[in-house]
C-alpha cells in the first residue's frame, strides 16, 4: 500500500500501517502533513477543501505517498499556503463542534471519493 | 445548433386547481404535483410553499434552484441522462417561465447553510429573492444513505422543474432570445479576423455534497470535455454541490450561465465564440495536473487566442484555477479568470488560497467574508434550526431579537463565480 492517511476523524478505523493518526485538530492534521512533506513524503490529496463551509470541520483527512528522494517545492507552496490559509479563515471564526458528526460524515465520504478516483480499494482502509 | 429561449414573464405564483400559466400568473395545482413526485419511491412526503418577492420569507438550506421550463420542438424534454431518456441537447424551441424558480430544501447534514431571503438586507444579495419560487421539500423513506438521499433531492427538484415547466406548453412567450452558433470552421468563416475565445467552466467534482452532473454524468469521472453552449443552456449541466452556498452554481445559473451569454453577445462582434471547456475540480494533485494539462491542450487544439475560465468553490480550486491560467499564459493563450475572494471581515487578506504571477486579469465575484445583517423573518420554510447554523459561527453572531450577524458565504449566490448575481466588480 503506497498510502497512508493523516487524520484526526474518528470514523476512520485506526490501522495503524495506513494511518498517520493525529490526537488534535484539523489545523494539527495540515501541520503533521506539513512535516511529512518536508521529510520528502508525497502530498496526493490537496489539503484543503473545496469551500469555506469545509473549513470549519474539526475533522481533515489527507493522503499522503511515499517517500521520495527529494522534496518536491510545489507540495510545500501547497502545504504552507494551506496552513496560512486555514489560520486565516479561522482567525475570525470558530470551529463548528455543533455539527462535528455531520462533518465527520462527509470528510469520510470525500475521502472514499478521493481514493475512487485512485483506484484504490478502501474498504480495509476506512 | 440553433436554441430558442421562448421567455414567458411570470408575474405572480399561486396554488390552485389547475397548474397553468394565465396573464403571467403561473398556477400549480399542490396535490397533483405531490402526487406525481412521490411516484419516486425515496420520497415519503413532500412539503410544497410559496415565496414571492418582498414577502418576510427566509428559505434555509437551499440546495438547488431550477428554472421550470418545457421544450416544444427538438430533443430532451426535461433533463436527458437524470429525469428523462437520453437526448442530444441544444437545438429546437423551449418555453420558460421566466420569473420562477423551483428551490429544493436539502437538510442532508446539519451544517449546510444556503439562505434566501425574499425581503430586506437579505434580499440584496441574492439573484434569488427577485423570482417567483416554488419551493420544494422533501422527507425521504427511512434508511437511506447520504448518497441517495442527495440524489434524491436532486432528481426531486429536477422533475419538480419538468412538470411545472408543462405549464407553459402552449402559452405565447413575451420575448423569443435565439442562440446559433456553427461549427467552428463555418464561424471562423464567417468571422476570419475575430480573435477565437473559449470559456471553460470548473465545477466541484469531489463527492457527497460536492458534485456537479453533465447529461447525468458526475464530472468527477470524466476528463474534461468540449460541448456547445447552447447544450448547457439547454440544461445539460446540472448542479449536486451543496455546502458552498456562495459560489455554487445553481442549475438555474447554468440554465442562464451569464458567462455564455455575455460571450454570445459578443461573438461576431468582437470575438469568436469557439465553446464550453467543462473541467472538473478534483481532490488528488495528480488529478488536478491531469485536467489542468487536458484542459490547456484542448484549448491550443482548438486554436483559442483567449480563454475566460469560472471557478466553482473556493480553497483547493484555487490551484486548479491557477495552474490551468498558468498553462494557457505560457501557451500564448490570453487568459481571464472569474473567482471570487475570501479576503476577510475587512477585505484585506489574500483573497485565494493559490497564486500565480501569470494571473493578470481576475474579475473577483466578491468577498465571501462580508458580513451582513438578517432582521428576523415572519416565515421560515425549510428548516428553522438551520438558522442557528447560519449564526453560529462566532460570539454575537445571534442577536436577542433574533437578528443574525453572517457571512455573504451563507447566502446563496451571493458571490456567483459565473457572474449571476447581484454584485459588480469596480475598478479603483
Amino acid at each position: 500500500m503506497k498510502y497512508k492517511i493523516v487524520t484526526n476523524n474518528p470514523l476512520i478505523k485506526p490501522n495503524s500501517e495506513n494511518l498517520y493518526f493525529v490526537k488534535g485538530s484539523y489545523e494539527d492534521v495540515l501541520i503533521k502533513v506539513r512535516d511529512l512533506v518536508y521529510e520528502g513524503i508525497e502530498l496526493i490529496s490537496h489539503p484543503l477543501g473545496a469551500s469555506m463551509r469545509m473549513l470549519y470541520s474539526p475533522y481533515r483527512s489527507i493522503i499522503v505517498g511515499e517517500k521520495c528522494n527529494k522534496i518536491d517545492p510545489y507540495h510545500i507552496e501547497i502545504i504552507e499556503n494551506s496552513i496560512l490559509n486555514y489560520r486565516n479563515t479561522l482567525e475570525s471564526r470558530k470551529v463548528d463542534w455543533v455539527n462535528k458528526d455531520d462533518y465527520a460524515l462527509i470528510d469520510k465520504e470525500l475521502l472514499k471519493s478521493t481514493f475512487s478516483d485512485l483506484e484504490v480499494n478502501y474498504n480495509n482502509l476506512i | 445548433m440553433k436554441l430558442e429561449l421562448r421567455r414567458i414573464h411570470i408575474k405572480d405564483i399561486q396554488l390552485g386547481d389547475k397548474t397553468e400559466v394565465k396573464g403571467g400568473v403561473l398556477t400549480v395545482n399542490e396535490e397533483e404535483l405531490i402526487s406525481k413526485l412521490k411516484e419516486d419511491e425515496r420520497v415519503k412526503e413532500v412539503k410544497i410553499d410559496i415565496a414571492r418577492p418582498g414577502e418576510k420569507v427566509r428559505i434555509i438550506p437551499v440546495k438547488d434552484v431550477i428554472e421550470p421550463r418545457v421544450k416544444i420542438e427538438g430533443a430532451g424534454n426535461g433533463f436527458p441522462g437524470v429525469t428523462t431518456k437520453m437526448a442530444q441537447l441544444g437545438e429546437g424551441k423551449v418555453n420558460v417561465l421566466h420569473g420562477a424558480a423551483v428551490v429544493t430544501v436539502g437538510d442532508i447534514v446539519g451544517f449546510q447553510e444556503g439562505v434566501i431571503d425574499m425581503w430586506g438586507e437579505g434580499a440584496k444579495w441574492t439573484p434569488f429573492s427577485k423570482t417567483y419560487n416554488l419551493v420544494v421539500d422533501i422527507v425521504p423513506v427511512e434508511g437511506l444513505d447520504p448518497h441517495a438521499h442527495e440524489a434524491t433531492v436532486r432528481a426531486v427538484g429536477l422533475k419538480a422543474a419538468e412538470l411545472i415547466g408543462e405549464a407553459g406548453r402552449d402559452v405565447e412567450p413575451d420575448e423569443v432570445l435565439t442562440y446559433e452558433i456553427g461549427s467552428n470552421a463555418e464561424e471562423t468563416a464567417k468571422y476570419p479576423d475575430l480573435p477565437k475565445v473559449l470559456y471553460v467552466e470548473m465545477l466541484i467534482s469531489q463527492g457527497l455534497l460536492h458534485d456537479g452532473y453533465i447529461y447525468g454524468v458526475n464530472s468527477q469521472n470524466i476528463l474534461p470535455t468540449l460541448m456547445h453552449p447552447n447544450e448547457e443552456l439547454d440544461g445539460a449541466v446540472i448542479s449536486g454541490n451543496c455546502v458552498a452556498a456562495c459560489d455554487k452554481i445553481t442549475t438555474y445559473q447554468h440554465q442562464n450561465n451569464s458567462v455564455i451569454l455575455d460571450l454570445y453577445a459578443q461573438h461576431g462582434k468582437t470575438i469568436n465564440f469557439m465553446g464550453v471547456i467543462l473541467t472538473p475540480e478534483l481532490t488528488t494533485l495528480e488529478g488536478k495536473f491531469r485536467t489542468c494539462d487536458y484542459t490547456a491542450k484542448l484549448c491550443k487544439m482548438i486554436g483559442a487566442d483567449g480563454v475566460i475560465i469560472s471557478e466553482e468553490g473556493y480553497g483547493n480550486p484555487d490551484s486548479d484555477l491557477l495552474m490551468i491560467c498558468k498553462r494557457l499564459e505560457d501557451a500564448g493563450i490570453k487568459t481571464v479568470l472569474i473567482t471570487d475572494e475570501c479576503s476577510g471581515w475587512d477585505g484585506m487578506s489574500q483573497p485565494l488560497a493559490d497564486t500565480a504571477k501569470e494571473a493578470v486579469a481576475v474579475v473577483s465575484g466578491g468577498n465571501v467574508s462580508h458580513v451582513v445583517t438578517l432582521p428576523p423573518a415572519d416565515k421560515v420554510i425549510g428548516n428553522a434550526k438551520a438558522i442557528e447554523t447560519l449564526a453560529g459561527g462566532w460570539d454575537g453572531s445571534l442577536e436577542e431579537d433574533g437578528t443574525i450577524k453572517c457571512e455573504l458565504n451563507a447566502v446563496i449566490g451571493s458571490t456567483s463565480e459565473i457572474g449571476y448575481h447581484n454584485l459588480t466588480a469596480k475598478l479603483y
